[in-house]
């Protein structure tokens, strides 16, 4: 009997063992298809990302990688076209609010699955354990963390100084932001503030409501609760500072065009655009960086912007190339690149001071600072579930831009969308 | 038959296939679960919160669009046709160029222009006039304005174009002879020419009526994304954010089903008077 289970025991873990990737084979030449929203941006990212792929294919002359550019907001419906199509890319660059999507929905395979367990914990060796928790759900990792920005509170320091406030000591609580957009606007032409919290993607509200104690969904998934009264405290913040004058209604780009032209003095913004304000802003202001603001005394809890690597390909051998690209582009190696070239943030906090990678780069560029400190407290930005992901998201976010600069009471709006886009969860 | 069979396969099958699709909760995957969920895709496009106001925009893309394409494009094609032909080329070619420059790159240079803080057109209010900035594309009143105006701005060459061709396929020998019978030059335009175009008028019209909510959907898109607030939305920019945004089959087919039936009463309705208004020279 013992031997019986013996026996099985070791059929079993051969059984295991087999199902993991097959190294590369060096004699054989393997194509893969790569999805990046980066290579769709020339001003951001898509010469860096190049680099990263090039490095790669040096370091691995039988693999070619084909990298594909296409935007972020269009990724998912083109990935599930081509996968309609049957001509799925092989890896893809996703950002995190389609995580239960191609978990649940496209039913991708955890990389616990692929890869064998010795060799995940050599990867995740020096890897932010933070940033590795976004790319899971319910205990499986689906996509290896990437590129990550997360929101600061950009300064244009000569308007600072024309005001009379000392640039070096920015505000760090919503209140102290609406003194200080107060003084600027008596006594410069300049708006005072705006948090590009409106669009599509709802990272930076979630990041709000997160700093405000709150959640837009329940710990357990299965309840939407952006009608809380932290969250509603959150939006209601940004209705203050509108009633009070101090925050333009303007456009998302216009916000970032008028930031640029010295026509703006604070910007709440993804640190993704650091490369693009520091290169825009040379010669016309001196643009400082400061971490988000608090909700008075409640501490602030970040969520990141940005994306995961996904396998998306059946073939073992694809696969396993796919793996060996989001080795390297998660590198030591691969995220100097990325920080230096691109602006997102390194997931490996050791190579920050290290003269080898990054040391002497934050060194001549302090700006990056408080957003490197931020991944100390980074709270993952929460994907939801169900098949209408998308579309409650749109109604909230709808909602978060009619409660700011609507004339209805902020509560009303968001209870109403809160009630709506509850409908949508699955049943 | 061949052609039959042709529109058979690809027109009407599909058209069919997603009268079906809209009754299902479904993500086109082969492999995720096809959930039949009745009219609930219809009830809940109707019910969203922006959909009235999307009609209602809809409603006034459509009577904006026209003065630039039928009215605008016809003065300028019949006051161009009395030109010397090489100045009449130049003008036309003039007001062909913003056709051919793309959407989105017409919409970039519009938003430059009327930025509210470094736009020419408001720097120029603002110390010119000493007017406050305009907010073309968030202020709710005017953002709508704005979109109309930059596509329609992106038409009337095209217009002008069909109407010039059609000026100058009226006979020439009618006209002479009413100049002979002593017909002014306002007489001839309105007794003469207008009826001989009327069938190229009334389709531009038509089309108008039917298309602008479409023609200025990559300007919404780059401009305002539907904001400030649904202001500038409209039923097709609304259904594709809804339903394609995923590639929720049931949402979408939800969504073209609507429109079809909805665009379908009108253009019935457009083409019935054409049958009536048109005057043709035979």
């Amino acid at each position: 009997m013992r031997v019986l289970t013996l026996l099985a025991t070791l059929f079993l873990s051969t059984a295991i063992a087999q199902s993991y990737l097959p190294p590369l084979d060096p004699n054989e030449d393997i194509t893969i298809t790569f999805y990046n929203y980066n290579l769709a941006s020339a001003g951001l990212g898509a010469q860096g990302t190049q680099r990263l792929i090039d490095e790669f294919m040096e370091a691995n002359p039988n693999v070619t990688v084909e990298g594909v550019g296409v935007s972020s907001d269009q990724m998912i419906s083109r990935i599930q076209a081509d996968v309609v199509a049957g001509r799925a890319p092989d890896v893809a660059q996703i950002v995190f609010d389609d995580l239960d999507f191609l978990a649940n929905g496209l039913g991708i395979t955890p990389l616990e699955e692929l890869v064998a367990p010795e060799e995940l914990a050599a990867h995740y060796e020096g890897f932010n354990p933070r940033g590795l928790e976004l790319g899971r759900l319910d205990g499986s990792t689906y996509g290896l963390a990437y590129t990550f920005s997360t929101p600061v509170l950009w300064i244009n320091e000569d308007l600072f100084r024309a005001a009379g406030l000392d640039p070096d000591a920015p505000p760090t609580t919503w209140a102290a932001v609406q003194a200080a957009a107060q003084t600027i606007q008596d006594a410069t032409d300049a708006y005072g503030v705006y948090v590009s919290v409106f669009g599509q993607f709802d990272w930076m509200f979630q990041s709000l409501v997160l700093s405000n104690s709150g959640r837009v969904l329940s710990e357990d998934r299965s309840e939407l609760t952006f009608d809380t009264p932290e969250a509603i405290g959150a939006v209601q913040m940004l209705r203050d500072l509108r009633d009070a004058g101090l925050k333009p209604d303007l456009g998302f780009n216009e916000a970032l065009e008028a930031f640029l032209t010295g026509n703006l003095a604070m910007y709440v913004q993804t640190s993704a655009v650091q490369s693009y304000l520091l290169s825009a802003s040379q010669g016309v202001f001196e643009l400082g960086a400061a971490k988000l603001p608090a909700f008075g005394d409640k501490p602030v809890q970040p969520t990141n912007s940005g994306s995961a690597l996904f396998i998306l390909t059946d073939d073992p051998m694809k696969q396993r190339a796919a793996w060996e690209l989001m080795k390297f582009a998660t590198s030591e190696r691969g995220y100097t690149i990325i920080t230096t070239e691109i602006g997102y943030l390194p997931l490996r906090p050791a190579i920050v001071r290290d003269p080898a990678y990054l040391g002497d780069w934050v060194a001549a560029n302090p700006i990056v600072e408080p957003n490197l400190a931020q991944l100390e407290n980074l709270s993952p930005w929460v994907p939801f579930p169900g098949p209408n992901y998308k579309q409650m998201a749109l109604l909230m976010m709808a909602a978060v831009e009619e409660a700011v600069f609507g004339d209805a009471p902020v509560a009303d709006v968001m209870l109403d969308a809160h009630e709506r886009a509850s409908a949508l969860m699955p049943r | 038959m061949p052609a039959l069979i042709t529109i058979g396969v690809w027109i009407y099958k599909p058209l069919v296939q997603t009268f079906q699709l809209a009754t299902y909760e479904w993500n086109l995957l082969p492999f995720s679960p096809k959930v039949f969920v009745g009219l609930t895709n219809f009830e809940r496009l109707l019910t969203l919160p922006d959909m009235q106001q999307a009609a209602w925009n809809t409603v006034l893309y459509i009577v904006g669009t026209l003065p630039f394409s039928v009215f605008l494009p016809l003065a300028i094609a019949l006051v161009t046709e009395d030109l010397h032909p090489r100045w009449r080329a130049t003008y036309r070619a003039l007001i062909f160029i913003p056709m051919i420059v793309p959407p989105v790159v017409a919409s970039v240079v519009w938003r430059w222009l009327l930025h509210p803080t470094n736009g020419v057109v408001n720097l120029t209010l603002q110390n010119g006039f000493g007017l406050d900035p305009i907010s073309f594309f968030r202020d709710t009143n005017i953002a709508i304005g704005s979109i109309i105006f930059i596509s329609g701005w992106k038409l009337i060459g095209f217009a002008t174009l069909i109407f010039a061709a059609a000026i100058a396929n009226v006979d020439r020998t009618l006209l002479e002879a009413a100049q002979l019978d002593g017909a002014n030059r306002w007489q001839s335009i309105t007794r003469i020419t207008l009826p001989l175009i009327s069938p190229t008028l009334l389709f531009m019209a038509l089309l108008s009526v039917l298309l602008s909510a479409q023609w200025s959907f990559a300007y919404i898109n780059v401009l305002t994304q539907g904001g400030p607030r649904g202001a500038t939305t409209n039923l097709y920019y609304l259904l594709w954010q809804y339903g394609f945004g995923t590639f929720a089959v049931g949402w979408s087919s939800a969504a073209g089903v609507i429109l079809f039936v909805a665009f379908g009463l009108l253009a019935w309705v457009g083409l019935a008077l054409i049958r009536r208004y048109s005057f043709y020279d035979a």
